[in-house]
């Protein structure tokens, strides 16, 4: 039996409809476990469908790129810049909310906590990339 | 950063695809490495030196090298 390698298997064109569909179960459990079920068959149908054009996507390279198997050192270089990017939209939403609640004379929850965890999360990822050199 | 690449290609006889799957990346990566867009990894420019038989400052010149 082959070594199955985390790379083999986020580079495996089954990859994303698979992890697309398993969220779409999720956000269906969690509907399902708050009383609205409807809902959760909803989110269930977007992530089903958002797996099926993974799939069936065809040639396009963005599709392959992220469904993993077009993914080469200039996906990553992509997918890196994307993430930074995406990042830091949120970590600018979340602290411009904590301080719209912070203004309204709220204590900032969940914003405060959320930005303070990014930024426990951004030094430590720092601290590591610098050790690891 | 500009480069010989899309030369060498052409003088090889080979298209972007063929080189893409010797270098074991996309053909767009080929393109954007060609058309300037990408700079290759230190990996992939030795990878494509020694496809065609050349050094990589051969290939791959800054943009305030002489020639």
């Amino acid at each position: 039996m082959g070594t199955m390698t985390m790379h083999s298997v986020t580079h495996s064109r089954w990859w994303m409809p698979a992890f697309s569909f398993v969220l779409g179960l999720l956000v269906l459990a969690a509907f399902w476990a708050g009383g609205d079920p409807v809902s959760g068959l909803w989110g269930l149908g977007v992530m089903t469908a958002v797996a099926a054009l993974f799939l069936f996507g065809g040639r396009s390279e963005t599709l392959a790129g992220l469904g993993g198997p077009g993914r080469d050192e200039r996906w990553v270089a992509i997918d890196m810049r994307a993430t930074a990017a995406s990042g830091l939209v949120v970590i600018t939403v979340l602290i411009a909310a904590f301080l719209w609640e912070v203004g309204h004379g709220r204590d900032g929850s969940p914003y405060g906590q959320l930005c303070a965890l990014a930024g426990v999360v951004y030094i430590t990822a720092v601290a590591i990339q610098r050790w690891r050199g | 950063m500009h480069n010989d690449v899309r030369l060498l290609r052409d003088t090889a006889g080979l298209s972007q695809g063929q080189l893409a799957t010797a270098m074991g990346v996309s053909r767009q990566t080929i393109n954007s490495i060609e058309t300037g867009r990408y700079t290759p990894s230190l990996p992939l420019a030795i990878s494509l030196a020694r496809y065609f038989d050349r050094s990589v400052e051969e290939i791959f010149h800054g943009d305030h090298d002489d020639a």
